[in-house]
């Protein structure tokens, strides 16, 4: 035995963690529920994109006109009203968390400012603007996703 | 982390059930362990954890010192959120309705045994970021007689990252570090902060030009979970997100520290310093056997008269 080196287990949960906010359940963290949807949509977008190029790059061979037209006359309930739906969920959270984060991340702003620790002990940014902010980014984005959504459907 | 006050004067439920996470490195095998705790008010994870060590099995592993939440080394995962053992009162984590509480080695650092943790590569990220204060003039911090101002305010912006007591709880919770081993981390790029933002160290454009690397301030997408985790109120993540807008200014050429004030000599009269005896330093090269034979006396009377 003295010879064999004992094993370690490495415990770190990997991507999962960038999927799942709960891999571990952080109190008072709903910036890392932002931070899991932003990276999700981010990733989907630039998936999205890709396929974009791609079908709109299908009617050079088959002639504008009519593809316009086609995609003008999607109405209803369609694959095609239901991705643009889809992308839609997904662009606005991105960009409304987006402008969140740049304020926090690239201005250093909207995070509070150092103070000494009293009771209960919550860190300054957890209470400062972006944390308004993100409540707004929540709210505003199913109302706007909803009407994206009534715009695609009905009209 | 959020704490509650009045905690400590409640009482939690009368029985606990631990469920811990054991790992066994002989045998390479990992479980789940219960046993149940009589408690009674004011008991906190780690005296739960050591009731069981000293009644019921003596086998478990964890790591602990002061049993105050000041040596930072009790950290481990409660009830799904990393935590100070000593920190953390049963009646905050366990309820009547739910009388459990789950125990887990951290995350993010490789496990040794059960609950005991590996912090080696995590002091190292911590020792690379050279977390001390730097002058220029390197005879004013050895020789040691002067003193190095700041007013209150300039204190009050940086007070809050002095706090850290390298628990490292906050890297175990980072969603970063996660999935990318080389990330320095909440704690170390607080650190940097820190000493950034300290008007008293030069090193200020050293610093910044370190840290600009991906596994700096770069790799932070504010999850701010170390922020949610820290138990000395540390905020890391906002001082990540200072650093990097720092950053940001200084490779536009906007950012300029005001320069350091010069160190000056107290006016009070200073003890001119005793040296100290040969055998105090235990530095490299001692023959620790023939001072087991000699036993050191250090002179403390005459030291402090
Ligand atoms: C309104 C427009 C947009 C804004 C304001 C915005 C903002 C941002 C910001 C601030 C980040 C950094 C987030 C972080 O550090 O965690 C980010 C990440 C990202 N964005 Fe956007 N973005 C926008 C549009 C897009 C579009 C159109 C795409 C798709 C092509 C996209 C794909 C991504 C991806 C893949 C990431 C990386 C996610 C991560 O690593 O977590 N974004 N975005
Ligand atoms: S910043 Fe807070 S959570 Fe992180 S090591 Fe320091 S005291 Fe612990
Ligand atoms: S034992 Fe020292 S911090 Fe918990």
């Amino acid at each position: 035995m003295a010879e064999e080196k004992s094993k370690v287990i490495d415990n770190r949960p990997g991507w999962i963690a960038s999927i799942n906010p709960w891999v571990l359940r952080v109190v008072n963290n709903p910036e890392r529920v932002a931070f899991v949807l932003h990276r999700v949509t981010g990733i989907l977008m630039a998936l999205i994109i890709m396929a974009h190029i791609f079908v709109t790059g299908t009617p050079a061979h088959t002639g504008w006109e009519a593809w316009v037209e086609e995609i003008n006359k999607a109405q209803g309930f369609s694959l095609v009203t239901l991705y643009f739906f889809f992308f839609a969920g997904i662009a606005w959270f991105h960009g409304l968390n987006g402008i969140r984060l740049l304020l926090v991340e690239f201005f250093g702003v909207c995070i509070g400012k150092p103070e000494k620790p009293k009771p209960p002990y919550i860190a300054p940014s957890l209470k400062a603007c972006q944390r308004k902010l993100l409540y707004l980014v929540f709210l505003l984005w199913p109302i706007l996703w909803a009407i994206t959504g009534y715009i695609v459907f009905f009209k | 982390m959020t704490f509650d006050p009045q905690a400590a004067t409640r009482t939690p439920p009368k029985k606990v059930i631990f469920r811990i996470k054991r790992y066994d490195p002989e045998k390479d095998k990992t479980w789940w362990e219960e046993y149940e705790v009589e408690t009674y008010r004011g008991m906190t994870v780690l005296d739960a954890l050591l009731k069981i060590k000293e009644e019921i099995d003596h086998t478990i592993v964890m790591r602990y010192s002061c049993r105050m939440g000041v040596c930072g080394s009790c950290g481990m995962v409660i009830n799904g959120m990393p935590r100070l053992a000593c920190q953390t009162q049963i009646s905050e984590v366990a309820s009547e309705a739910k009388p459990v509480i789950e125990l887990e080695p951290l995350k993010n650092y490789p496990v040794i045994k059960d609950l005991l943790t590996d912090f080696t590569k995590f002091f190292n990220k911590h020792r690379s970021v050279k977390p001390y204060l730097i002058r220029k003039n390197k005879e004013e911090v050895e020789k040691g007689d002067a003193e190095f101002l700041m007013t209150p305010e300039e204190h009050k912006e940086l007070y809050e990252y002095t706090l850290c007591i390298a628990c490292g709880l906050c890297y175990s919770a980072c969603p970063v570090a996660a999935s990318d081993e080389r990330f320095l981390g909440p704690q170390a790029l607080a650190y940097v902060w820190r000493y950034v933002s300290d008007p008293r160290d030069e090193a200020w454009k050293e610093r910044l030009e370190a840290v600009d690397v991906e596994e700096g301030p770069w790799s932070c997408h504010y999850a701010a979970s170390c922020s949610a985790v820290c138990p000395k109120m540390v905020d890391p993540g906002a001082a990540i997100q200072r650093l990097r807008s720092v950053l940001i200014k200084y490779k536009l050429g906007l950012f300029k520290k005001k320069t350091a004030k010069k160190a000056v000599i107290p006016k009070e009269q200073v003890k001119p310093k005793k040296p100290l005896p040969p055998e105090s330093k235990l530095v490299e090269g001692v023959d620790i056997e023939a001072l087991d034979k000699a036993p050191v006396e250090i002179p403390v009377e005459e030291l402090i008269s």
